[in-house]
């Protein structure tokens, strides 16, 4: 009797301890790779955040069809190597990931071989118009980049927009013959992405096409450089880095009174540098991948602010527009491994089929946040739409950020919509 | 006298090649043997993360030792180590991506492309020493690196290039557990050679160029020949590393060739000795050890009482970093002789004890 007891009582702590175990034995084995630190983490924290709050709430709900996710965030430093030699961890043994939320162009575009063999989609934080063409019959020589996903428009389609907007801009604004067209980046995979693109459309356009300047992706002394746009006389110039260095381009400019319209990429502008830009940043135009701002009103703001509370707990916090992108493209991933889950299993070939299966996507719940996105097996743009947005800045820039967006010091309005036109021969560039 | 290796009294050498020979005792052979077997067996019980440390230390150690016949068995200067693995890490690629070369093949090729490489940058070394000479090297660090970056033929550029992993006769070494193999015969053939290098007459040549170049000079030591030879076969080393790095990461990207890899490479024979083989691979295994080592500690600290009451969070990560600086600062105080000084203390303790004094 008593032995018989206590081995029941074995019996049923060691069910108990099992019990607990197997869930957190099939979770989904989920790669966050971000920059937290290397030489985008200006925008690469707030995207990584938005992606790791989202990632989390769905945990908190369940899960994805009742499995949790188990997402291993990793800083790479903005290092492609070290990208690579996590990857090659997470994609070898046992827990092998299921899928995997990226960022740089540098290190998703080496890792595009990679994904293809092993079949991992890989949602990345690069826009870059070579991630567009599943299957390399793009004319300008793409690799084939089927796993690859990104939510927004590619680098160059929203280059594209823009410069078919300064184009427009040039001719409303009353200006004389041929305005002139630079592009500006670091010499680097992420800003050079969409040079030859632009810089090919704005000739058709009816540009002057100066040529590129070159500034590196750290905040610095960019004088020269402005110097340069001044005596060029440039009128419109691509920013291809993000917020950090692009402010200190702004600034410089604003000092030796180069005055050009600035244009960033997606990465280029949000809430908080324009507070750190302060004036230098009044007017620059910038492509925006959700319909709304932080302060926003859509439906989805509800479940966006839920989620934000998984790491602000008070719920106060401002979030900039990369946050808010995140979390959209935490979404998309979330409802292709539901779909997956309920056709077939979580394996890459069937995710990736779950991303085909909607036309004008919005993830539920984020509606009029999420800008609709279709995917289609032939063609990984998911969006050709660009909304151009103007930043504007008034007076003093000391406050928070959240204060001045509430004061109007910074206001961030939309200046027009381009459809950028989905041609064939643009497909992977 | 804890630091010459200890002989039973009477057992006096006769012949010059008694007295070059590596190992000096039948016992310090079999435990190299027996060490070699023991890496072997490795990859059978040691789980990913520990070969990977392994494989680091071997394609670091081979690199390592080449700056080590450089600047501690020639006395010259380096601070463009790893601009030359880079470009052996970048050639391997190349010949392989762009010319159908082997793998197998194309890493001793890449080895010698980077002895041509190197010879060219050791051209000044003729003509310079001390500061100098680092200034130079310097010039070199910089010269490739921007090479990398622009060279779209050659690198891919700043998007980088893909390698192709190791496969012989249809067998892909592409697993950890595989390529452990390919960067551990490396290592010992490398070691050999660079073991009986030093025991040949151009060895004792380069260590006498390093003593006293003068006195070398006028015993007939061709100065010129030397210093650019030894240029030469650091190179050679470094691009054997560099194109093992490249096969195993599959992946060569410019960002990582930077001056601060160089340093770290000085670091590394500083650490473990100037002029010791041993001692290289020795502080080769520290840097890479101790950074993990470190990311240990702060992973045990985090949440305790200490984190709470120092209020680190987040900034637990940069006590990491600033552990490193600080285990390195101590290490260079109290043991400026290296690790394989070190070690030698340590076994004379024991053969001596308890009279050791």
């Amino acid at each position: 009797m008593h032995t018989g007891s206590l081995k029941t009582a074995l019996f049923a702590t060691s069910a108990l301890l099992l019990g607990a175990a197997a869930p957190a034995l099939a979770d989904i084995p989920i790669g966050h790779l971000a920059d937290q630190s290397g030489g985008t983490s200006d925008v690469g924290v707030p995207y990584a955040q938005g992606v790791s709050d989202a990632l989390a709430y769905i945990n908190s709900k369940g899960g994805i069809n009742g499995t949790k996710m188990a997402v291993d965030s990793v800083d790479y430093g903005y290092q492609a190597p070290r990208a690579i030699s996590q990857y090659k961890k997470w994609s070898s043994g046992s827990d092998k990931i299921v899928a995997l939320q990226g960022w740089g162009t540098a290190d998703t575009e080496a890792l595009t071989a990679f994904v293809g063999k092993d079949e991992i989609p890989a949602y990345s934080g690069s826009y870059s118009g070579h991630l567009t063409d599943p299957t390399g019959k793009g004319p300008h020589g793409s690799k084939p980049a089927p796993y690859n996903f990104f939510y927004g428009p590619s680098y160059s389609d929203a280059l594209r927009g823009m410069l078919t907007w300064a184009a427009d801009d040039w001719k409303k604004k009353g200006g004389q013959g041929k305005p002139k067209y630079v592009h500006m980046g670091a010499n680097h995979p992420f800003p050079n992405a969409p040079k030859e693109a632009g810089e090919q459309i704005a000739k058709e356009l009816g540009f002057e096409v100066l040529p590129a300047v070159q500034f590196a992706l750290t905040p610095g002394d960019y004088s020269a450089q402005c110097l340069t746009l001044k005596e060029a006389g440039a009128n419109y110039a691509y920013l291809g880095n993000t917020a950090g260095s692009g402010i200190s381009v702004l600034k410089a400019c604003q000092t030796v009174g180069a005055k050009v319209q600035f244009m960033g990429n997606v990465w280029g502008m949000d809430e908080n540098a324009a507070k750190a830009a302060g004036s230098a940043a009044d007017g620059v135009v910038f492509p925006m991948r959700t319909a709304v701002t932080w302060t926003g009103d859509a439906p989805g703001m509800t479940l966006m602010k839920d989620i934000s509370k998984m790491s602000d707990a008070a719920g106060t916090a401002y979030r900039p527009v990369h946050y808010m992108a995140g979390v959209c493209t935490a979404y998309y991933m979330k409802e292709a491994l539901e779909w997956a889950g309920k056709n077939g299993g979580l394996t890459g070939p069937n995710i990736r089929k779950a991303m085909y299966q909607k036309k004008d996507w919005v993830p539920a719940g984020l509606e009029g946040v999420c800008i609709p996105s279709t995917w289609t097996e032939t063609d990984h743009r998911g969006m050709t739409q660009v909304n151009i947005y103007r930043a504007s800045v008034k007076a003093d820039t000391g406050a928070s950020v959240d204060e001045l967006v509430k004061n109007g010091s910074i206001k961030l309005e939309k200046v027009a919509t381009e459809d950028v036109p989905r041609k064939p021969e643009w497909l992977g560039w | 006298m804890a630091n010459v290796s200890i002989i039973p009294s009477g057992d006096f050498k006769t012949s010059y090649a008694s007295d070059t020979t590596i190992f000096p005792t039948k016992t310090s052979r079999n435990f190299a043997i027996l060490g070699v077997l023991l890496l072997l067996a490795c990859p059978a019980f040691m789980d990913r993360y520990w070969l990977s440390l392994l494989i680091q230390i071997g394609y670091l150690g081979i690199a390592a030792l080449g700056l080590n016949i450089l600047v501690g068995f020639t006395g010259q200067i380096s601070i463009g180590h790893s601009a030359f693995f880079g470009f052996g890490a970048f050639a391997s690629a190349w010949l392989n991506n762009r010319w159908g070369v082997p793998v197998a093949l194309a890493i001793p090729l890449a080895g010698v492309l980077t002895t041509g490489v190197g010879l060219i940058f050791g051209v000044p070394a003729a003509r310079l020493k001390g500061l100098y000479l680092a200034i130079a090297t310097l010039a070199a660090q910089y010269i490739l690196q921007d090479f990398f970056g622009r060279a779209d033929w050659f690198t891919g550029g700043t998007a980088g290039t893909i390698a192709e992993p190791l496969t012989v006769f249809g067998f892909a070494f592409d697993t950890d557990e595989r390529y452990f193999y390919v960067v551990l015969v490396a290592m010992v053939v490398m070691y050999i050679l660079g073991t009986n290098l030093m025991r040949t007459r151009d060895g004792r040549a380069l260590v006498a160029v390093r003593d006293h170049y003068l006195s070398a000079e006028i015993m007939g030591i061709n100065l010129t020949k030397y210093r650019t030879m030894s240029f030469g076969i650091s190179a050679f080393y470094a691009g054997i590393g560099g194109a093992l790095y490249a096969h195993y990461l599959q992946f060569v990207s410019v960002e990582n060739f930077t001056i601060l890899f160089s340093i770290q490479f000085l670091g590394m024979i500083i650490i473990g000795g100037l002029g010791s083989i041993m001692g290289t691979l020795m502080g080769t295994a520290f840097m890479v050890l101790l950074p993990e080592l470190m990311q240990a500690a702060t992973k045990l600290v985090s949440g305790t009482a200490i984190d709470t009451a120092l209020n680190l969070r987040e900034n637990i990560a940069f006590l990491r970093e600033m552990s490193i600086g600080l285990v390195i600062i101590l290490f260079l105080v109290f043991e400026p002789d290296g690790l394989a000084h070190r070690w030698k203390q340590i076994k004379a303790y024991w053969k001596l004890y308890p009279f050791s004094h």
